[in-house]
């Protein structure tokens, strides 16, 4: 039984005396996707640490999960996770890096869909033949600038929780930011005005709100049902559909199959255009902020 | 709200006899009328109701150009005395979210295997699947329960069903069961129960789930064939530190013969970012048995065994696989296996190349071949029932499917 056990005390005392450094007076949280941790670091400031799990190109719905995860989550105070069933990988790696502070149901570990108004709840018995539908509804719901005023209201009650002497200043940072984001929304207001009614094609239904936000809806998906590729049949149905009612674009996301989408785009006299899914989903994106005047800015352009 | 309105009709008749010898009957008629024509707006509108389709989603609170704060969702309302007549579904686990789901996951996974090989092969009952060769049969069919115990906890709970040999009645058991405790302090988790043990990749994964049909030679012959599955308490350690490392140690009640088994792992995946799949996956696993086995010695060279020794036999085996996936739904690959057995003399190798495809997630088809050549020295698989089966071949189909919820496995 000792000589079982030796080993792992041979190794908790290493990690006592090699315990990371340079990060120990700040918060450290994690968030699943990029989206979270810029607005986490938006609120945080210069008290928190943050780090993403998933990268702004990658596919949020699946991530495969690395050792690399399970050390970022093994020494964070707070999980930040969008919820709604988009990230529920992260759950695998939690529980390989034994960290009581972020286990489900911890003070540590927040979903920040809370409080959001849900697009698209199925209203009907949903099952896999729908493809991956998202029984609780559509998760993507940071894509509309709109929504950041509650994720960071929850993210401001849980770092507050975390660290309550900093609350105010927490509360202080996210009032900077809506600010921002007001004299930005203002701008895309203006810039979308002309596109309000606007039909547009996607390849995955992952744009609803941030359509919604502007006025625009969508018309279809390259994508046969969620996550199952088309069919040759649903994409000449999709041509017919995009030439009768003269759609100028394909929303792409960043890991999706952009030269199927351009011949798509190609047959039906529209264009395919990459937004960004996630914060670094595309060059430039670099904040929030700055994705969203991405996305604004390539729609725009597209539908001239 | 029909139902409703009848029975107050029914009511108001009833009670009308007693009431009409002190009201005027052209009072009491007005009155029915009203009633009746109430009862007609009622229904008219419940029909309309219905022929709605279903609401469209909202558009998010918050005027464009002020992103104020969303409104809370709608407060739900309580079931209406329609709602409550109407005639539901024994059990649909979908129709009924927010509290009325279930408090755990559960899912249901199916691998059947079928296989082809030479006659000879199935007489000596020396194929991969031994005792099933040249037959298609369930190899596995799991119920997985899972979930939260409570905040400190959580828990797994696994039955598989199975045909094991030819003709025999499927049968059911306990495959896992375990406890994991999720708060304990300095990094440190504890598992309780019965559970496949985490020493490799392969033995980790279930049949369903693994990269190919069958479990890497080495696996069966050292843990056989439903690999290394153990009843007692496992304890890990992931110590803060800058790199991923974890430590394991566990205490199990074990009905096998003591041995010491060393194992090394080598598992790298090349995934192109923004892939969804990974392009290039490689795998390998070396085992090293150290055992202590009982030999009979012949002293006096009459024949006869005159005593047993214990002798120790250090035997090793191991296997490398190459998988490339380069589209989404189909991939290639193939395995290599060497393989020495526990205690007994010999070995074997083999060579399978394979390719599988995803019709989507959750379900999977698979067409294999395999070769395997096994030494001389082999005991086991060879001159059994009159035949040897010293080199096989063998072509694999496999079906898997999930219904449910399906824990994800890391790496």
């Amino acid at each position: 039984m000792l000589s079982a056990i030796r080993p792992l005390l041979a190794l908790a005392v290493i990690a006592l005396f090699v315990s990371p450094v340079g990060a120990a007076d700040k918060i450290r949280v994690v968030a699943t996707i990029p989206d979270l941790k810029a607005l986490t670091e938006e609120v945080g400031g210069k008290l928190v640490d943050v780090e993403t799990l998933a990268r702004g190109t990658q596919n949020a719905h699946e991530l495969e999960i690395r050792p690399s995860l399970m050390v970022k989550l093994r020494r964070a105070d707070i999980l930040v996770e969008n919820g709604l069933e988009l990230d529920s990988w992260a759950e695998v790696a939690v529980q390989g890096a034994n960290n009581p502070n972020i286990v489900r149901g911890a003070p540590g570990r927040v979903d920040v869909s809370r409080g959001i108004q849900v697009l698209e709840v199925p209203s009907t018995r949903v099952d896999r033949s729908m493809g991956d539908v998202h029984p609780l509804g559509n998760p993507h719901y940071s894509l509309d600038p709109g929504m950041a005023p509650v994720i960071t209201q929850n993210i401001v009650d849980a770092l507050g929780r975390f660290a309550p002497d900093h609350r105010v200043e927490f509360e202080k940072n996210r009032q900077a930011f809506l600010a921002r984001l007001d004299e930005a929304m203002a701008r895309w207001t203006r810039a979308m005005e002309p596109l309000k009614g606007a039909r547009v094609v996607v390849y995955h239904p992952q744009w609803i709100y941030l359509l919604s936000r502007f006025g625009l809806s969508q018309a279809a998906t390259l994508e046969d049902r969620p996550g199952i590729p088309a069919s040759p049949a649903h994409l000449t149905r999709v041509i017919r559909q995009m030439k009768e009612e003269r759609i100028k674009v394909i929303i792409v996301e960043p890991w999706n199959d952009l030269k199927l989408a351009n011949r798509i785009a190609d047959e039906a006299g529209a264009k395919a255009v990459v937004l960004a899914s996630m914060v670094g989903g595309v060059k430039g994106a670099d904040s929030y902020i700055g994705a969203i005047d991405h996305n604004v800015n390539a729609l725009v352009t597209a539908m001239k | 709200m029909r139902a409703l309105a009848l029975i107050v009709i029914s009511m108001c008749t009833a009670l009308g006899p007693a009431v009409a010898a002190a009201q005027d009957a052209a009072e009491l008629r007005k009155q029915i009328e009203q009633l009746q024509n109430q009862l007609e707006s009622v229904t008219e509108r419940l029909k309309r109701l219905e022929a709605q389709p279903p609401p469209a989603p909202t558009a998010p609170a918050g005027a464009p150009g002020s992103p104020g704060v969303a409104a809370p969702p709608p407060a739900s309302t309580p079931p209406s005395a329609m709602d409550l007549a109407r005639p539901r579904q024994p059990f649909g686990l979908y129709q009924q979210r927010g509290s009325g789901q279930l408090l755990f996951d559960m899912g249901i996974a199916g691998d059947f295997v079928g296989n082809v090989t030479q006659r000879n092969v199935e007489r000596a009952g020396g194929g991969t699947f031994a005792r099933q060769e040249n037959r298609f049969f369930p190899r596995e069919v799991e119920l997985s329960l899972f979930g939260q115990i409570d905040p400190y906890a959580s828990a797994v709970v696994r039955f598989e069903a199975g045909e094991e040999t030819r003709g025999a009645e499927t049968t059911v058991h306990l495959a896992e069961a375990y406890l994991t405790l999720l708060t304990l302090p300095y990094g440190t988790q504890a598992r309780l129960g019965q559970m496949r043990n985490r020493f490799g990749y392969s033995n980790e994964v279930h049949e369903h789930d693994l990269s190919w049909v069958d479990r890497p030679n080495v696996m069966r012959n050292f843990f056989g064939a439903e690999g290394l599955q153990e009843k007692g308490v496992e304890l890990t350690l992931v110590p803060d530190l800058p790199f991923y490392i974890e430590a394991l140690a566990g205490i199990f009640t074990d009905d096998r013969n003591r041995s010491t088994i060393l194992g090394w792992e080598l598992r790298y995946k090349y995934r192109p970012d923004s892939w969804l799949h990974p392009l290039v996956t490689l795998t390998g696993e070396w085992l090293y048995s150290l055992r202590k086995a009982d030999v009979g010695v012949d002293v006096d060279g009459d024949g006869a065994i005159d005593r047993v020794d214990k002798r120790q036999r250090d035997h090793s085996g191991a296997y490398a696989g190459l998988e490339v996936q380069p589209f989404r739904r189909w991939a290639g690959g193939f395995r290599y296996d060497w393989s020495q057995y526990p205690t007994n003399p010999g070995w074997e190798w083999a060579i399978e190349p394979y390719v599988t495809f995803w019709p989507s997630e959750f379900l999977r088809f698979r067409l294999a071949y395999k070769h395997t050549d096994r030494s001389p020295q082999t005991r086991d698989a060879v001159n059994l029932n009159g035949s040897s089966a010293r080199n096989v071949d063998e072509l694999f189909f496999q079906a898997s499917f999930i219904l449910g919820a399906h824990p994800a496995h890391p790496f």
